[in-house]
């Protein structure tokens, strides 16, 4: 196995581990600390060229049998929740009680374009890379926001330019990101143009969508026909947030721009640090109160109650019969439960009654915001409950649980690899804790 | 070619006794096991490689009988002269601990509803263990996207009708299943067909399949369960008739096929209502008159779950609104 592979590795370790400490009855501060996350830089996060040599052979130790074996599964262990590190530092960061999330989103990725993102302090180079996440978060955008639409706008030669319109399928988006040289960058970037563009794709939706825009920025210039807080009182008065992950360097009109709007601001250290500001916006955004003022109790502006029928899918093997959204004679699609006509695909509106139909997966996709896992206790000492011959295995994957305590162990993590639901009292391997708390979103002692 | 199988058996005391007592072809507790038994036999028969797990949802609990991927304690009956020892192992796990379990409950305790939930996400726990020591094992320890093991699957049979309240639950097993690429093939044995089933299935690539002939339960299991998904393209399984996409609602967890929906959490209800329960949003004044304006009289419908019959009468008395 290749221990000394990764010097950044060990970068994230810190902070994330303070993080939970730290959330734990503070959860009033966290939303102002959130708020001020890009401003500070992180005390143990370095720049690129900042990054320790990392002697990992140190941190491997013997056991008493003179076995590595024990100590390389722990270092194995660690690297794993590690990597979830930027999801349990963005659930932490939402104490589990703010559930008022925006779920029906409507997003514009902008991409700088310019030929400073051909600058290499980003392996390949910024553009290369930016492609690569974009892709990525495409996708887990798309999961995480199924009823969600986005489009993509680039900005290049001074000017905007579409590059995939508004859309709810994430394969639209990815295909017009696929051919990296229709994209090659050159000249200035424009943010005015590009933010205009974005502003005018979005201004017809209906009001209870969330309307956002996502900034990536590679360089320290830009160049507007007239001028930008214009733009940005615009955005403003239409209730655009933009949120910008700049890569090179903070430049006051881009803090500007999401100061005001309400958005995150963020300049990427290093790679790792870039995926993470960006993935930090796939979560749907706990909804901003609209004024302190009027209290929760208020009524919300732009929370409405939406009628919807969830459809029957039809079999491929059924008899052919017309749809009404496209007269096509096909076999497959869906009856709207209302007046029972077929269509094609879900999410749509009926062409007949007009009631919105949806699949009931669309919307469930979205429940584990609402509801999360508690999280698990990690369990520092053998206790009387961890003796007993039913705990001797995780309960989840059964597992069984190390007998001996390990040596160094980080705060936050169980020495003993035992993490406990608060609520069914159920022990948890470490690979379980990450799975449950990140994917299943169930726990699977109690079911909740 | 490895294979990795969990097999999730409902063992819910009271739908097995209705299933044993059923006017049309009973299907007993004790049947059902002699062929399971034959077809777990069958599927690690098929390659030694072949991973096989069986989970069990008791009343009030569910745990693990069998995996073959751990030591299991030496068998202590006596094995006969024609046996083969890690058949005998098996049937022996899964037998002994499924009546052993069953008889440690108490009357009380039996008439406990039985979560597939718990069971079908330790399954999920479990291939995700398998999956991080395949990748640790590859090499692979560091990669961000680790690689998905060779068509796992998980198999769940089931006796009794869907529980509500487990809807959510449920959904989100299903989409993290999609994640770890796991098919979940449903076999509903007896009773109503279930939705929530039919919706793992279909999402996850998965067959369902309601057993009409009980007294075929083997055949349908060896013909349609025991090929893996990769090889079922050149078979034909019973594919699903109609998937029925109805969600449960949260104020009173009927299964409704028109909602009404927070736009903030999405949180269904099955009649308009002032305040999202969920979290606390007043809707507009002028939206609620709207909806209670276009909803036909005849509500509420209570839709009992599973009555599909029921839910396609209901469907066609909606009319257009005027
Ligand atoms: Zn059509
Ligand atoms: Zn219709
Ligand atoms: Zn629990
Ligand atoms: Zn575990
Ligand atoms: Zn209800
Ligand atoms: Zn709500």
């Amino acid at each position: 196995m290749d221990v000394d592979s990764d010097s950044d590795i060990s970068i994230f370790d810190d902070d994330n581990e303070n993080s939970r400490n730290k959330t734990k009855g503070k959860g009033k501060t966290t939303d102002k600390r959130k708020k001020d996350k890009g401003k500070r830089k992180p005390k143990d996060q370095a720049y690129t060229w900042e990054a320790n040599y990392t002697r990992s052979w140190e941190t491997v130790q013997e056991d008493e049998a003179g076995s590595l074996q024990g100590a390389v599964e722990d270092w194995i262990a660690r690297g794993r929740r590690k990597r979830h590190a930027h999801c349990f530092q963005s659930k932490n960061s939402a104490p589990s009680t703010a559930i008022r999330r925006t779920i029906i989103r409507h997003l514009v990725l902008i991409i700088d374009l310019s030929s400073s993102m051909m600058d290499r302090d980003m392996r390949p180079t910024r553009f290369g890379l930016t492609l690569q996440y974009a892709r990525e978060f495409i996708l887990e955008w798309f999961d995480q926001n199924p009823l969600g639409q986005m489009g993509v706008v680039g900005m290049r030669a001074g000017v905007g330019e579409r590059v995939a319109e508004m859309s709810g399928n994430p394969q639209d988006v990815l295909k017009a990101l696929s051919d990296r040289h229709k994209l090659e960058p050159t000249g200035d970037p424009s943010l005015q143009n590009a933010i205009e563009m974005a502003r005018n794709s979005m201004n017809h939706l209906p009001t209870h969508s969330a309307r956002e825009i996502l900034i990536i920025f590679g360089s320290l210039t830009t160049c507007d026909p007239g001028n930008i807080h214009d733009t940005l009182a615009e955005c403003i008065k239409n209730r655009i947030q933009i949120s910008v992950v700049a890569l090179a360097a903070e430049m006051k009109i881009c803090r500007e721009l999401c100061d005001k709007t309400g958005g995150q601001f963020g300049v990427a250290l290093n790679e790792g640090h870039y995926k993470d500001l960006l993935f930090e916006l796939v979560p749907p955004p706990a909804q901003r109160t609209v004024s302190r003022a009027t209290g929760p109790g208020a009524p919300n502006p732009a929370a409405d109650l939406m009628m919807m029928g969830f459809p029957t899918r039809l079999p491929d093997s059924s008899p052919p019969s017309l749809c009404v959204c496209h007269s096509d004679l096909r076999s497959d699609g869906f009856l709207c439960p209302r007046c029972l006509s077929k269509v094609c695909d879900v999410p749509t509106d009926c062409d007949v009654c007009g009631l919105m139909i949806v699949s009931s997966p669309h919307l469930a996709r979205s429940y584990h915001h609402l509801f999360p896992v508690k999280p698990y206790v990690a369990i520092t000492t053998f206790d009387n409950q961890s003796s007993q011959p039913d705990q001797q295995a995780c309960h989840a994957c059964a597992r069984p649980f190390p007998t001996t305590v390990a040596q160094s162990t980080a705060e936050g993590m169980s020495p003993i690899g035992r993490y406990r639901c608060p609520e069914c009292q159920q022990d948890f391997c470490s690979d379980c804790d990450v799975y449950i708390q990140n994917h299943l979103h169930c726990c699977p002692g109690c079911g909740k | 070619m490895m294979d990795t199988l969990c097999v999730v058996i409902d063992l819910s005391v009271k739908h097995w006794q209705r299933s044993a007592t059923a006017s049309d072809q009973p299907l007993s507790l004790p049947a059902f096991l002699i062929q399971l038994v034959a077809f777990l036999n069958a599927y690690s028969a098929g390659s030694s490689d072949n991973a096989l797990a069986v989970f069990a949802a008791f009343p009030g609990k569910s745990l693990m009988l069998y995996s073959s991927t751990d030591t299991q304690p030496q068998s202590t009956t006596v094995s006969g002269p024609n046996s083969y020892p890690p058949f005998q192992l098996l049937d022996d796990a899964v037998v002994s601990s499924i009546i052993h379990h069953l008889e440690s409950l108490s009357d009380s305790e039996q008439e406990a509803p039985c979560p597939l939930v718990g069971a079908l996400t330790k399954a999920l726990c479990f291939i995700n263990r398998l999956t991080l020591d395949h990748n640790t094992n590859t090499s692979n320890a560091e990669g961000l996207d680790p690689i998905a093991l060779p068509d796992p699957r998980v198999l769940i049979l089931s006796v009794s009708p869907d529980i509500t309240s487990s809807y959510i639950p449920i959904m989100n097993s299903i989409f993290s299943a999609q994640k770890l690429k796991v098919t979940i093939d449903a076999c509903q044995l007896s009773g109503p067909d279930s939705v929530f089933l039919q919706q793992a299935a279909h999402l996850t690539g998965g067959s369902y399949l309601y057993l009409e002939r009980r007294d075929a339960l083997l055949q349908h299991l060896t013909m349609t369960f025991l090929p893996s998904p990769s090889v079922r393209g050149a078979i034909a399984v019973p594919t699903q008739d109609k998937v029925d996409f109805r969600a449960a609602c949260f104020c009173h967890k009927n299964i409704v096929d028109i909602g009404f929906v927070c736009s903030v959490c999405l949180s269904i209800f099955c009649q308009p209502v002032p305040v999202c329960s969920t979290c606390r949003t007043k809707f507009p004044m002028k939206t609620l008159q709207r909806l209670n304006a276009s909803r036909p009289p005849a509500q509420p419908r209570p839709a009992p779950i599973g009555t599909n019959g029921v839910s396609k009468a209901n469907g066609s008395s909606y009319g257009t609104p005027a």
